[in-house]
């Protein structure tokens, strides 16, 4: 613990500057009518209207900057923070700001820009941002803390995958490795770095859609797990093996290229490895999807389980919203072995 | 020769292809001894290698690997310009950056008679590699996606495309209306949404 380069409030930002960051920050029109405080009166905490009859739906994530673009970062932390609460069914609410910067490193320019995209990502889902904090660090942080709401009697849960149902993905793979080939400058790493920021930035509110309007009760988003290990944890919740077809997986460009010339990130080899008891891999599969199925993600896709005659009209509200629809496999009953299989 | 050594113990994801890519850059050394510290470097590394023409062996000592990679003789500098490092020279060489994106929405070239079509098609794939490191992207929709399922008669055409470092972006929705999901044998399914991202970013935009 005495490692700490500070202690307890001493670590905070210093005021003025988080003052001005704080105020250059556009106006929120959701303010007005969901916020009973004042984001501009520096109160202790700010006291939130709530719709009855809704139950809360509640969240929270940050991490480290994988792209170069401070505002592009603070947006994907915020849309990766949100996709929690979409991922079970509900509407953002409200969100609050958790920042870690460096106080003597970087100019404070990149703060604002991160605090920016994330407060412009916020504005897009309906969110009020109600505050926030901050501490001095030696390397960046951003993300938030979100509170959804949700009909407490209908919400996508991790526990109800049911033999028969069918598995769709609504975004494609391979964050993590391109995020690594934009670390080592692989040649092509801007539009590397282009393809990861336009996936993992952009809200997962038409699944959320998808999963109010039809009803559905399971559902889950791809993170930092993969989609290898967040699959398992939705089988395990729910006692059914889950298999997926190594060819249906939608894969972002070059992401084949980078995972067989070795830029498979330190995570991603962790992922495939903790869960290999439990994954079954069919002979002949490509062992590079096998792979990319265990990337970890940033602000992945969510998958969705629908009953076979719901996926048509799961596929047109996701081409409403210009999300993505791919069919990668279905749910089983229980074999008593490795509950993963990838064919 | 001696082999140069490169340590990469300690060095943390993915640090080692770093130091490998540089070190491929300036020289590309007959014989290298990698020492990794870990499984992922190990996994990571010999498949770099292999990528860049390289025979990798890996020995295992308690708490490292050693990893000797032999660069393969002439048969396999043949393939050494497929390499992405070697991609970047040529590139760096040419001034001739543009990218080009070739937009197939039909199996068969062009309209008049679909048997003369395939095989002008067929022609045309085996053509395109005239365009040289250009060729950007490849993009297959509606009924062009047949071209990259299994048995297409131009499957191997447009695997030479790919292994050449052409993109090859295959519309999943198209696939999947043709119920061809499963069946896919060569690149990369994609969306409407990357397809247009695509031509937004291609400097010269082909459709056929």
């Amino acid at each position: 613990m005495d490692k700490s380069h500070a202690s307890g409030c001493a670590a905070k930002i210093p005021a003025g500057i988080l003052a001005g960051l704080l105020n250059s920050l556009p106006a929120d029109p959701l303010a007005r009518k969901r916020l009973l405080t004042s984001a501009r009166s520096n109160e202790d905490a700010a006291i939130v209207r709530m719709p009855s009859g809704k139950a809360l739906v509640q969240t929270i994530d940050f991490f480290t900057p994988l792209v170069n673009d401070p505002y592009a970062f603070g947006q994907i932390a915020a849309a990766n923070a949100i996709s929690d609460v979409y991922a079970m069914g509900g509407e953002p609410w409200c969100v609050m700001n958790i920042v870690c910067f460096p106080v003597n490193g970087y100019p404070f320019e990149i703060l604002e820009e991160i605090l920016a995209g994330g407060a412009a990502k916020a504005a897009e889902a309906g969110a009020v941002l109600a505050g926030g904090h901050s501490i001095g660090d030696t390397e960046i942080k951003y993300g938030l803390a979100v509170t959804g709401i949700v009909n407490p009697e209908s919400f996508a849960a991790n526990t109800n995958l049911r033999p028969g149902q069918v598995l769709m993905l609504t975004k494609s793979l391979g964050t993590g490795i391109l995020a690594t080939a934009v670390k080592v400058a692989w040649e092509g790493a801007e539009a590397m770095e282009q393809d990861v920021i336009r996936t993992a930035s952009k809200l997962n509110a038409g699944p959320a859609r998808v999963i109010r309007e039809l009803g559905l009760t399971a559902a889950t988003d791809i993170t930092g797990f993969g989609l290898g290990g967040h699959l398992l944890e939705m089988a395990e919740a729910s006692r059914v093996d889950i298999r997926i077809e190594a060819k249906a997986l939608p894969v972002l460009p070059r992401v084949h290229e980078m995972a067989s010339v070795g830029l498979l990130p330190a995570g991603s080899h962790a992922n495939k490895r903790f869960r290999k008891p439990e994954t079954l891999v069919a002979p002949g599969v490509d062992p590079l999807l096998v792979d990319i199925a265990f990337d970890a993600q940033t602000s992945g896709g969510i998958v969705l389980a629908l009953m076979p005659n719901q996926v048509a009209a799961a596929r047109n509200l996701l081409s409403d919203s210009a999300d993505e629809a791919h069919v990668i496999g279905s749910v089983l009953p229980p074999s008593g072995g490795p509950r993963l299989h990838i064919v | 020769m001696d082999a140069i050594t490169v340590d990469c113990r300690t060095m943390p994801c993915p640090q080692p292809i770093i130091r490998l890519k540089r070190l491929l850059e300036e020289s590309s050394p007959e014989r290298i001894l990698v020492i990794v510290d870990n499984e992922p470097a190990l996994e990571n590394v010999s498949r770099f290698l292999a990528s860049q023409g390289y025979a990798a062996t890996s020995t295992a000592e308690p708490g490292l690997w050693r990893i000797a990679a032999l660069r393969e003789g002439d048969a396999a500098s043949c393939k050494a310009p497929d390499s992405a490092v070697a991609r970047k020279k040529a590139g760096n060489a040419s001034e001739n950056n543009d990218k080009v994106l070739v937009l197939l929405a039909s199996p068969v070239f062009g309209s008049g008679d679909d048997a003369l079509g395939g095989k002008l098609m067929k022609n045309f794939l085996a053509t395109l590699p005239e365009f040289g490191k250009t060729l950007w992207r490849l993009v297959l929709l509606n009924g062009g996606v047949t071209l990259a399922a299994e048995n297409s008669p131009v499957i191997d055409e447009l695997r030479n495309l790919e292994q050449s470092g052409t993109d090859i972006l295959v519309c999943g929705a198209c696939l999947d209306f043709f119920e061809l999901l499963a069946r896919k044998a060569v690149g990369q399914t994609t969306n409407m949404l990357d397809v247009v991202t695509s031509m937004q970013v291609a400097d010269k935009v082909i459709i056929l």
